[in-house]
């Protein structure tokens, strides 16, 4: 197979042409795809705070200044409680 | 830049196989082209991945309704193609897509159920052009074709040339190599042989030169 292009492009008749881009003028496009079933069908994007990943629960009865001490903890960093339990966890891990 | 939007809401019509065979000869022939790929299968960008792409061509994905026209606008510069491959289904996206396009290209197999479906985007592509009170131009291509015309393809070939719709010859033939370019990626001078070579590379060539003889509005 020859590798030279079989026909020759004129780069200079590739021009732009203006297309019209008004709001008003996709608002009918819009319209008449309507018309003929070309409808949205994007998925709508999620909107507002991601689920959270902390899905997994354990059941610890504390004593209540344990409690206390995790909650304030918690509530000063601005995270939940599971994440103070998460740190403990990898600290004991590596103790 | 002259915007060739690629579009039918029949599945698998063979519009992904068009636009890389169109993008890779025109690439070929010495344009730049950029490959907008419309389509949340990503087939384009699947095809991008799969090898090296060739000179000349840039892929962009992802590129949603929002995003459509001012992407377009963006691309925008002489001397360039845009060829913009969308998934097969009726959505807003692809008329907004044809809404931009200097050619839409409408990739068809010769039976009856895929010309009932393709005809779809030729009567919104009439309804557009009322709506924007321009003329869009626009084809049909014949696709996976077989050497000796079914009486099906005779059928719809006068019906669609009756109704004044532009067929572009010669159609894409069914060829091994045509299909493997999403096995390979790359272009047909980049693939290992696959079948006859040689004509599928005539085919794609001639393909190409009639589309690019519509964009700077040669004869029929
Ligand atoms: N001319 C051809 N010769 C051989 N195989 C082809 C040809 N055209 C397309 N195919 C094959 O047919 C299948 C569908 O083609 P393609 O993905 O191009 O269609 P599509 O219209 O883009 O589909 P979708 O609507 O899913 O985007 C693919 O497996 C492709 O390799
Ligand atoms: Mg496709």
């Amino acid at each position: 197979m020859s590798d030279k292009p079989t026909f020759s492009i004129d780069l200079d008749s590739l021009k732009t042409r203006r297309k019209d881009t008004t709001p008003e003028s996709q608002g009918r496009v819009d319209a008449a795809g309507e018309q003929h079933g070309f409808v949205n069908r994007e998925p709508n994007r999620k909107r507002g705070r991601q689920p959270s990943p902390r899905v997994g629960q354990v059941h610890a009865k504390v004593m209540p200044n344990v409690a206390d001490e995790i909650a304030d903890e918690a509530k000063r960093r601005g995270v939940q409680q599971g994440v103070i339990i998460e740190e403990a966890w990898v600290l004991y891990k590596n103790r | 830049m002259p915007i060739v939007t690629v579009a039918s809401p029949k599945g698998g019509a063979g519009k992904s196989t068009a636009s890389i065979i169109l993008a890779t000869e025109l690439a070929h022939a010495g344009a730049e082209v950029t490959i907008l790929d419309c389509d949340p299968n990503r087939s384009i960008s699947i095809w991008a991945d799969r090898g090296t792409l060739p000179p000349r061509i840039n892929v962009r994905s992802d590129v949603g309704e929002s995003e459509i026209v001012k992407t377009l606008k963006q691309q925008d510069a002489d001397g360039r193609v845009v060829i913009v491959d969308l998934e097969g289904v009726a959505s807003r996206l692809v008329s907004r897509a044809i809404s931009q396009a200097d050619l839409v290209l409408t990739p068809m197999r010769a039976t009856t159920l895929d010309a009932t479906i393709g005809v779809r985007a030729l009567a919104l592509i009439e309804e557009e052009e009322e709506a924007l009170g321009r003329a869009i131009r626009h084809a049909v291509v014949f696709t996976m074709t077989r050497a000796i015309k079914s009486k099906q393809h005779t059928a719809i070939e006068k019906s669609l040339r009756g109704q004044g719709v532009d067929i572009i010859t010669p159609p894409l033939m069914e060829r091994a190599a045509f299909s493997a370019l999403f096995e390979f990626g790359g272009d047909l001078r980049t693939m290992p042989v696959q079948g006859k070579m040689e004509p599928a590379a005539e085919n794609a060539s001639a393909f190409a030169q009639a589309v690019y003889n519509r964009l700077v509005g040669k004869g029929l």
